[in-house]
């Protein structure tokens, strides 16, 4: 509906004019991304340099894998991040008490918690991660139909909607227990992605794979640009979206309902 | 020596921290993934067969003595330090009839006190599902006590050092970000240091860092011949006393820039 | 049977908290196992509101007056009892309720720390669907009641706590509600802002017709404002109406300040005795040199001060009736016994 989209371009404005405000941390996150791709880089480099392939993956694939890690954690960093710790981040609505004005707003309250905070930086990681992604698929050498493309987009959205499903969950639970950074934990298993999901002993890859579905978010889109990814796999993952979806959504009310009943 | 003053402190943080032990429990975790995630990549490498001496089980064992011992040694005053120079805080510890390093040292131990628990219990829980062979013997464990003392003496003076660069530039935790990915990438996270390659094994073998995690870990796993245990305490003797000259002079500057400027 | 804006019937809320002792030991056996405890922070409140009414919540800290007050807003679900609001049910929060009411909160900042005064009200104003005329016109009336022409393109985070709650209060009330909740609005403020907040208020009041309930701990706020409060304490209401009546049911006194003439050769413990003797109880609640004031009971004041104008030369003399705040003051510490 029109009234959204014109708040969510005054969301991303006003953001904008925040962020405007630092032009130090411009220079700083820029580096700071530098680092952690040079680093991911070197740390596969090294690994490489004493064997030729992990579980079948070559140096090529892997580095695809961390070029997918690293676009999929700037696009969360664009949107679904910045807003979902603008609740129950630190210095977030729920530790400071300002979700009492949220509260008040006559909007969807899960809108707004979605939409309200952009991170414009992140588009310069995108980019920096998009290249990383070109360079990779270079070196992998494997021809790339416009049909193989479409269902990686598709995949993309797929894994972002994953994402923003598990940060909906998480704010949720933020609002029973205020005090413990749910999205940290949820950053930290996301590390596991950063290689192929198969290293993982069965039972933790059981459980990356359908709990906290990080194999559908990042070795997935991968195996659908640099192999043959099985179409039940995909439609799996947009199961599974579909799901969490649900499941968040519900989860978040439930929190409301709980919120205002216990906050004095 | 203000022992009591000393104990007060430690039990106010400890409650404090105690209370925070949700979000503690958390950075812990946040702390261990990187390990867990080499972890598994070298085992499952080693799997597909040695590599230079380290089997699957030699890569599972190091890995989780690096975890318990990157838990040990985490300097929490990377981030406090900083904070409460920012915030202020630190103008009322300069107040007090005892050093801030006695405020710095007292988080410290609490915040290890209330996380060190949860790390264990998962590195234990690792042990039983991994169940890697266990290669320590006495004397690694001998050895290993004066080197995790040094290491954890270097480690936090470093930090600390770094931290108190906060007295000039508030923008001094990119230095500390740095610190951690020359940790990450030099002390043995990424990969024991024995296997990094070419030159940047020679820089790592020269480097603090490996005397602040790696070496401590290879001495107890019983990696190390006994020249090679004497050579690494010699080394890391020399950057602790190299580290104590540099904290003397950071903070005498420091400080003087600091009530200069009016902290 | 006038219809009555706000309907509140048995009210109640009980929170269910988890409590510690102190110490080294019960800080880890928390760790395993957590003790419980039940309050009563809202205990069977009834009241009715009409439309325009400017009505004071009073009590002292921790008697349940936010508690009620965010159960008004919508912001809290209540244990048992029944509440309307302009015939909704607040804790629906219904988007058409939401826009009908406002609350505002001490210390809690409602607009962007990090933009402009001017770019959080546009954000709100598209928020809460304010067309662009209304935003105009409710704007330029607000910027002239409050004086806020300067610091609109300010960053919020720049402005003094004063300027900011003015800015605060602009942002509130955009959108032209017609039920205000005020939490503590002139806590931290001087007290020439205090009297610019209270003037606004009143017209405010008065040019929209809004129903206003505001707690407040300076009672010149609700003096001045209010022409009815409710007294809560211990979640229990305590007294509805005029504030005049809980003066006249709370403290029954009447303060004689005295001064006595020193040319005379008494001495003041003399003077003391002399007053203290009258036929009825006498508290000297103050004495400066020869100046005393005293506190009697409201039906015994003319004895008293037939007896004091007898015995002693008395220079100068005033009654009065004790001040609201010293009858609140006593309220608050000593609870109240109707």
């Amino acid at each position: 509906m029109l009234y959204y989209l014109r708040l969510i371009g005054l969301f991303l404005r006003a953001s904008i004019q925040e962020e405007m405000a630092f032009r130090l941390n411009f220079v700083v996150n820029i580096l700071g991304t530098i680092l952690s791709l040079t680093t991911g880089i070197l740390g596969i480099a090294i690994l490489f340099h004493v064997v030729t392939t992990i579980q079948g993956w070559t140096f090529p694939e892997t580095l695809t894998l961390l070029a997918i890690y690293q676009l999929i954690t700037a696009l969360q960093n664009l949107v679904i991040e910045p807003s979902m710790n603008s609740l129950g981040g630190i210095d977030g609505d729920a530790w400071t008490g300002r979700f009492d004005y949220t509260l008040q707003a006559p909007v969807s309250t899960q809108f707004l918690v979605s939409f309200r905070k952009w991170r414009l930086w992140s588009f310069i990681d995108v980019s920096l991660s998009l290249i990383l992604l070109c360079i990779a698929l270079t070196l992998v050498g494997k021809h790339i139909g416009l049909l193989q493309l479409a269902l990686f987009v598709f995949n993309l959205c797929v894994s972002l909607l994953i994402v923003y499903t598990i940060f909906l969950l998480l704010s949720s639970a933020s609002l029973w227990q205020q005090g413990i950074p749910l999205t940290w934990i949820f950053n930290s298993v996301m590390q596991l992605g950063r290689y192929p999901v198969g290293i993982y002993p069965g039972a933790l890859r059981l459980l990356l794979t359908w709990v906290v579905p990080v194999a559908f978010i990042t070795t997935i889109p991968v195996e659908v640009l640099t192999r043959q990814a099985s179409p039940l796999v995909l439609v799996a993952g947009a199961a599974i979206a579909l799901g969490l979806l649900a499941l968040a959504s519900f989860c978040f009310r439930m929190s409301l309902r709980h919120y205002t009943s216990a906050s004095s | 020596m203000n022992l009591r003053g000393g104990w007060e402190l430690i039990k106010r943080s400890y409650l404090g921290w105690l209370a925070g032990r949700g979000f503690y429990w958390t950075l812990t975790f946040g702390w261990m993934v990187p390990s867990l995630l080499y972890l598994f990549v070298w085992a499952t490498v080693a799997g597909q067969g040695q590599v230079q001496g380290f089997n699957r089980d030699g890569f599972i064992v190091y890995y989780l003595c690096f975890i318990m011992l990157n838990q040990f040694t985490y300097p929490v005053c990377n981030w406090t330090v900083g904070d409460s120079i920012r915030f202020g805080r630190f103008s009322t510890w300069l107040l007090h009839p005892m050093p801030p390093m006695f405020e710095v040292i007292a988080t410290d131990i609490a915040m290890k006190v209330v996380c060190t628990p949860f790390a264990t219990l998962v590195t234990m829980m690792l042990l039983i599902f991994l169940h890697p062979a266990l290669p320590f013997s006495l004397w690694s464990c001998l050895y290993f006590l004066p080197a995790l003392l040094l290491a954890q003496i270097l480690r936090f003076l470093m930090a600390y050092t770094l931290a108190l660069l906060a007295l000039w530039n508030s923008r001094a935790d990119a230095l500390l970000a740095l610190n951690d990915t020359l940790i990450f990438l030099l002390a043995g996270e990424v990969a024991p240091v024995a296997l990094l390659p070419g030159w940047l094994g020679i820089l790592a073998m020269v480097l603090p860092f490996r005397s602040m995690l790696g070496f401590p870990v290879e001495v107890l796993t019983g990696r190390l011949s006994t020249v090679e245990i004497w050579q690494g305490f010699a080394l890391q003797s020399a950057w602790v006393l190299a580290v104590i000259l540099l904290y003397r002079l950071v903070w005498h500057q420091g400080l003087r820039h600091y009530a200069s400027v009016g902290g | 049977m006038t219809e009555s804006h706000i309907h509140v019937r048995q009210l109640s809320k009980t929170y269910h908290v988890p409590e510690r002792e102190e110490g080294l030991l019960a800080a880890m056996q928390s760790l395993a196992h957590r003790r419980f405890k039940d309050i009563i922070a809202v205990d069977n409140v009834s009241f009715n509101i009409k439309q325009g009414e400017m009505v004071g919540f009073i009590g002292p800290n921790g008697a349940g007056k936010t508690t009620t007050m965010k159960m008004l807003a919508g912001l809290l679900y209540p244990t048992t009892g029944e509440v309307r609001v302009e015939n909704y049910v607040p804790w629906e929060r219904k988007t058409q309720y939401l826009r009908t009411i406002s609350m505002i909160m001490a210390n809690k900042n409602r607009l962007n720390w990090e933009n402009t005064a001017i770019d959080s009200f546009r954000v709100l104003a598209a928020i809460f669907r304010i067309s662009r005329a209304d935003f105009q016109s409710m704007l330029e009336e607000l910027v002239e009641l409050l004086e806020i022409e300067e610091l609109l393109p300010k960053l919020v985070r720049n402005l003094s706590l004063g300027e900011r709650m003015k800015c605060e209060l602009a942002g509130a009330l955009l959108h032209r509600p017609r039920v205000l909740f005020l939490d503590e609005p002139t806590l931290g403020l001087d007290v020439t802002m205090q009297l610019r907040l209270r003037r606004f208020l009143a017209e405010y009041n008065r040019r929209t017709g809004a129903t206003m309930i505001l707690t407040s701990h300076y009672m010149a706020d609700v003096t001045a404002l209010c022409s009815r409060v409710i007294l809560i304490d211990h979640g229990k209401l305590l007294y509805d109406g005029e504030l005049a009546g809980l003066a006249e049911r709370m403290a029954p006194f009447k303060l004689i300040r005295l001064t006595v003439d020193d040319s005379r050769e008494q001495n003041a413990s003399e003077i003391e005795r002399t007053l203290l003797n009258a036929s009825f109880p006498v508290t000297i609640i103050d004495q400066v040199d020869r100046g005393f004031s005293l506190r009697v009971e409201k039906g015994h004041a003319a004895a008293i001060l037939t007896h004091v104008l007898g015995e002693l030369p008395v220079v100068d003399i005033s009654v009065e009736d004790p001040p609201i705040e010293a009858v609140i003051d006593q309220v608050y510490r000593e609870g109240v016994y109707l």
